[in-house]
């Protein structure tokens, strides 16, 4: 919201302030503020909450909140907090301590000062750029540092998800209960697939957008950097307290949360909706702040049908993300008050609707997997155009798919209640919907593979996880086709033929892109190349480890294995073995990947600023990019994909035209 | 090239056969569905075919040698091509999809000689009632080739009844009544399988449904009148109860 | 950290690539958002009255004090007015209109929001009172929430106001018109949100 406070080029700054000094240094904005403010606001709490009871006239005693045995009932009062328990509390701490985290890093100081009408701090863009690694650790409002911090936390995510996967593997290896009881299994796959999804895969693919997006459209910046730096302080907070959930036992009703077994869940389920509220925050200022500097910020002759795809792409996936967010945002705070204030927004004693729950989940969770997608089809489109060295083949077309599948992807949602017990007439039209998104998806999968035909095609690792991409993905969308028609999903629904489409699409599909997106850009966002061989060698283990992880789950699926179970029957049991000790290979291909990213980015030798002879901007300017990205915003003159074509031009950058195929350095110089 | 990928969607299509994808089929409704699955599957089996064909073969046919700093030819694209791979796969899921509803209409109609059982899903077990019998059982039991036409909710959370062998699933949602009708078509017993995430018991709330000879039943049914009297009463104030809801139907 | 070296580093300006301001493209497509928020909670009270077969709506036992809150509607709808004035007068460079608009916007959403909360302990029922009660405090609470907001940025800009911020120049009075358009679409869903839930 604050967002409406920037007033750029507003001329009343004040001289900078000298650094604080002494014990004024605790009230700086910065990691020391937040070092008592946080505390502070933890023990508040419960103080204000028992303030607030003690006011409106309930047992306010420590006990009354605590004590499960209080049993001062419900009243009518619709100040009743829920009792007896630790929700109120929960509730509250997951509001207050973030914000207190939020203020004393600093991420409101700007507007502050604005606000109340004093000078703003001078633009002098301290808060710009990393010259030492500490700046990653504070508010930066530079897009390159903020898509850094993105990848880093969303990676650490995705190794916290990954473990609890391999405990899952570890759990369902063979039938019966070995290590975990069956709700600690439950909060497993829930909380691995909560960090999964809305810790890793989208803000994955934020923080790519981020450090792209203003390089590729020739952009200094954001267009509200401020805006920026707090989308991405959201995310480890939303992270946290999913996690944390495991404190007071952790949410355990899948990642889709239905009612009415959400109400049953014990707190730990709080830390769920709270958390989706964070993350979803985050994602809607993320996707807002894209809109608005794709639209306002391109680059002169940066025409809409000259945007690189992948900038297509984030168009599209951020139109999703503010149009359906709001409804996940929805679902989860009428849980949250079905649960602490005792509302029926879904208990049909009590005249609600427990299948509504899941109309307003997946209106945004069905589009939210496109939001998962559509970035990965933008990264796809960019390695394989380069490392082909061929024009993306029907360019028009793949843009135009994009945003056809953004407009069905709204008409879809019910395939996911098929057999719910919904409206039964609205099984067959959401069918045919879904069925006809294969269309536009298929039109890019075919141009893709057109883009190969006669290209003069080299196999580094980002094309080796684009063409990954497009085989495994396809093998998700088809089982998808399976699960779109109706008669198949009534037998396939809430087994693990799902389970196998979710990671066909979303390993395969969206995790293989970031892979393919973090080799292809690493020289850029390091200035130093990955290298080469375990690139390779992490591909293949992946390729094969996923495969024989994921593939025979169509079968045990179709046999008749529901999902979400932590015990199952005997005659899955080889199956499940087998593919609990391939995930294990699967996960450890993972340790490749993070051994190639922390040594290459010590000691990998120096990036050349265009290791791929690629033509889009961001590879016209040095690795890693100068703080403000250009000394002079580039002038577009034509197509960013126009190799082989002899004369054509993407830009001129400071007078010197960005020829087709311009080569600074060989490629093998480059590799090692 | 086409060619190559139809021919190797056959080949993977035979295969695919003959893997026992799907448990054995003991409903009516299960042929009918295997039908479209695998109608589905040979469609899909024929596109990965043509995908995979076409990128393996472009790989090893343009594959660069790695000090070539040349580009491929600069092609920007192909009208011809654009239309054929935008209207084939719309024919193809307009077929899939039109396929899948004839069998959808077909599995659920329901044939007016059916009998009637309400199933009742609760933490962590099912409930069958059997209101011409007036008995409630903990295992379904049925008459082969008699049409049954099952009328679930539940008591507290939402469970999901399905039998793999019939195909059939259907989710049990408190103070709704939703429907689905099976016809065993095979004596036997088969698995009851609860699978819609209900807490705790999720994995084991497993009951059997057996499906008897006609003669069977009738004896199962003859028993089940006498000992009516002492187990009535349990199914009737659960389901009398259950039911308040409206029917599934609306938005 | 704001080191002398770097004190007049300044980057290249963006080139603007559209005529819409981006500040004011941000608050158009946040409200697109905001709209969705509120669509998810007409979803939720569409299932509770339409989906779930009521005899009567609302149940009986409950009844809603439509002409308070008519009342209520015709104090919002004014203060759009009084919002317009402000923008206009500081467009005319007429601060003291701007302070006044300002005041009188800030004054008359206040005390909107005095009397939902007055309509809420006085109406009889609570936010646990069947589906209904729940839609209702879901829809109005939420409605309120974004008044609570909407008064928060008015008051920024009336204290900019006073400081004499703000000029007749295009991009001198954003700070006044953001909250404008804001506040104008809180007062507009309000109609929407007074219509399904009161008079339908
Ligand atoms: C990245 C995420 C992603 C993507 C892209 C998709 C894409 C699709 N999904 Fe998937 N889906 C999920 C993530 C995703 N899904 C998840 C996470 C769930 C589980 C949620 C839960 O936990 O319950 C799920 C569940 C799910 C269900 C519900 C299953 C159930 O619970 O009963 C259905 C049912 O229709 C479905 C269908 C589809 C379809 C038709 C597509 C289509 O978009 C696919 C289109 C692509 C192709 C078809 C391949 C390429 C096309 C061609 C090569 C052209 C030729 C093809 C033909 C002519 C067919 N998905
Ligand atoms: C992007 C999304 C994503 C990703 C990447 C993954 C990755 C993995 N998933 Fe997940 N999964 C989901 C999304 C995802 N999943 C979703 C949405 C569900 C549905 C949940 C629900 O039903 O509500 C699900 C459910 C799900 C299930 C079904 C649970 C059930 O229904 O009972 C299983 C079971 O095997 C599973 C396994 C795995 C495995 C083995 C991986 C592996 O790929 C993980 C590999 C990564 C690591 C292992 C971490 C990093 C590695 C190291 C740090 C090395 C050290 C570790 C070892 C060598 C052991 N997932
Ligand atoms: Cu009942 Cu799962
Ligand atoms: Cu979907």
């Amino acid at each position: 919201m604050a967002v409406v406070h920037e007033e750029v080029g507003h001329v009343e700054h004040a001289p900078p302030p000298a650094p604080r000094t002494g014990w004024r240094r605790w009230t700086a904005g910065g990691w020391l503020r937040t070092a008592w403010l946080v505390p502070l606001a933890f023990i508040l709490t419960p103080v204000l909450v028992l303030a607030a009871r003690h006011g409106l006239g309930y047992p306010s005693s420590p006990f009354s909140v605590l004590n499960p045995l209080d049993d001062s009932g419900l009243n009518e009062d619709f100040w009743q907090f829920a009792q007896p328990d630790l929700q109120p509390l929960i509730t509250v701490w997951t509001v207050l301590v973030p914000v207190a985290f939020l203020v004393g890093i600093g991420g409101f100081d700007y507007w502050s000062y604005w606000i109340s009408g004093r000078p703003t701090r001078p633009e002098d863009h301290s808060g710009h750029g990393a010259r030492r690694w500490q700046d990653y650790f504070r508010v930066n409002t530079d897009h390159k540092v903020i898509g850094i911090q993105y990848l880093v936390t969303t990676i650490f995510f995705f190794i916290a998800g990954g473990l609890m996967a391999m405990f899952m593997r570890a759990e369902l290896a063979q039938p019966g209960m070995q290590y975990v009881d069956p709700q600690g299994f439950n909060g497993l796959f829930s909380v691995h697939a909560s960090l999964m999804i809305f810790l890793f895969i989208i803000p994955a693919f934020a923080g790519i957008g981020n450090y792209v997006i203003p390089l590729m459209i020739g952009a200094p910046d954001m267009a509200f950097p401020r805006l920026n730096a707090l989308s991405f302080w959201l995310l480890p907070i939303a992270g946290l307290m999913m996690m944390s959930s495991y404190l007071v036992g952790p949410f355990a009703a899948g990642w889709t949360n239905y009612v009415p077994l959400a109400v049953q869940q014990p707190e730990g389920n709080l830390m769920f909706q709270m958390g989706v509220q964070w993350a979803g925050a985050s994602s809607i200022m993320t996707a807002l702040n894209f809109l608005v500097t794709i639209i306002t910020m391109r680059a002169p002759g940066m025409s809409f049908w000259r945007l690189p795809l992948l900038v297509w792409a984030n168009f599209a996936t951020s139109t999703l993300v503010v149009i359906a967010t709001p409804f996940i945002a929805g679902s989860q705070f009428f849980i949250l008050f079905d649960r602490v204030l005792h509302t029926n927004f879904f208990d049909f004693a009590e005249g609600g609707y427990a299948i509504g729950y899941q109309h307003i989940f997946w209106f945004y969770s069905h589009p939210a997997v496109y939001i998962m997608m559509l970035p990965g089809f933008g990264i796809a489109s960019e390695v394989i155009s380069v490392f082909a060295r061929k024009p993306i083949f029907g360019y028009r077309l793949m843009a135009l798919s994009l945003m056809a599948i953004l407009i069905l992807g709204f008409s879809v949602w019910a395939h996911h209640m098929f057999v719910s017990g919904m409206a039964s007439w609205l099984r067959v039209p959401m069918m045919v919907t879904t069925m006809i998104i294969a269309v536009p998806t298929g039109i890019k999968v075919f141009s893709w593979l057109a883009t190969l035909w006669e290209g003069r095609i080299h196999f580094k690792t980002p094309m080796l996880f684009g063409l990954g991409f497009v085989s495994m993905f396809v093998i998700g969308g088809l089982s998808g086709i399976y699960l779109g028609s109706v008669p198949i999903d009534i037998h396939a629904s809430d087994t693990y033929f799902v389970v196998a489409h979710i990671h066909y699409v979303l390993f395969g599909g969206s995790l293989f892109t970031i892979f393919a997106g973090l080799y292809y850009w690493f020289p850029k966002m390091t200035g130093r190349m990955y290298n080469e061989t375990l690139g390779k060698v992490h591909f293949w283990m992946t390729f094969i480890g996923f495969n024989v992880t994921f593939f025979p789950m169509h079968w045990i699926g179709s046999q008749g294995m529901p999902r979400r179970v932590a015990d199952y029957d005997p005659m899955f049991a080889n199956w499940n073995l087998a593919i609990s000790i391939a995930s294990f290979f699967l996960g450890a291909s993972t340790l490749v990947f993070l051994y190639n990213l922390i040594v290459s980015w010590r000691r990998g030798e120096p990036a050349p600023s265009n290791p791929w002879r690629a033509l889009t901007l961001e590879w016209q300017v040095s690795s890693p990019p100068p703080i403000f990205n250009f000394d002079a915003i580039p002038q577009v003159v034509g197509s960013p994909y126009e190799y082989g074509v002899r004369g054509a031009r993407h830009a001129v950058m400071n007078g010197k035209p960005v020829e087709e195929g311009r080569k600074p350095a060989p490629m093998e110089e480059t590799v090692p | 090239m086409v060619v190559i990928g139809t021919v190797a969607g056959i080949a993977t299509g035979g295969i695919a056969y003959f893997i026992p994808w799907l448990p054995d089929q003991a409903s009516r409704e299960a042929s009918k569905i295997d039908g479209v699955y695998w109608f589905v599957t040979i469609v899909c089996a024929l596109i990965f075919a043509l995908v995979a064909g076409v990128s393996l073969y472009a790989g090893w046919k343009f594959r660069a040698p790695p000090d070539d700093m040349d580009d491929g030819s600069p092609i920007h694209g192909h009208t011809g091509l654009e239309i054929t791979w935008t209207a084939i796969p719309a024919a193809l899921v307009i077929a899939m999809s039109v396929f899948s509803g004839v069998v959808l209409a077909q599995v659920e109609d329901i044939p007016d000689d059916h009998r009637v059982v309400r199933v009742t899903g609760q933490q962590f077990a099912w409930k069958f009632t059997y209101p011409d019998l007036d008995r409630t059982t903990g295992e379904l039991v049925l008459e082969v080739n008699r049409p049954v036409r099952l009328v679930l909710t539940a008591e507290d959370v939402i469970h999901s009844f399905w039998v793999p062998e019939f195909r059939m699933k259907q989710d049990a949602v408190p103070g709704v009544e939703t429907r689905t009708v099976v016809t065993p078509t095979k004596t036997g017993t088969y698995p009851v399988v609860c699978t819609e995430l209900c807490g705790l018991g999720h994995a084991t709330m497993r009951s059997w449904a057996r499906v008897l000879s006609a003669e069977d039943y009738e004896r199962w049914a003859a028993e089940a009148a006498e000992q009516a009297g002492g187990q009535t009463q349990t199914g009737e104030t659960e389901t009398g109860e259950t039911t308040t809801g409206e029917e599934g139907g609306g938005g | 950290m704001a080191t002398a070296a770097h004190a007049h580093e300044h980057p290249p300006p963006a080139n603007a690539s559209s005529r819409v301001d981006a500040r004011l493209l941000g608050i158009y497509i946040f409200i697109a958002s905001e709209v969705m928020l509120f669509g998810s909670f007409f979803t939720a009270y569409f299932f509770a009255r339409v989906v779930v077969q009521n005899e009567t709506w609302p149940p009986e036992g409950f009844e809603l004090p439509v002409y308070l809150a008519l009342v209520n509607t015709i104090i919002l709808v004014t203060s759009s007015f009084t919002m317009h004035w402000a923008l206009q007068s500081i467009k005319r460079n007429y601060r003291a209109g701007l302070v006044a608009g300002l005041t009188l916007t800030f004054l008359l959403g206040l005390t909107f929001l005095l009397i939902q909360i007055r309509e809420y302990t006085r109406i009889g029922f609570a936010p646990n009172d069947l589906a209904f009660g729940s839609t209702f405090y879901g829809l109005t609470g939420l409605h309120g929430a974004h008044v609570f907001v909407g008064l928060n940025l008015l008051a920024y800009a009336l204290i900019r106001a006073v400081r004499g911020h703000y000029g007749p120049k295009e991009h001198e009075h954003l700070g006044v018109e953001i909250p404008g358009i804001y506040w104008h679409f809180v007062d507009v869903m309000w109609i929407v949100v007074y219509v399904t839930v009161y008079v339908v």
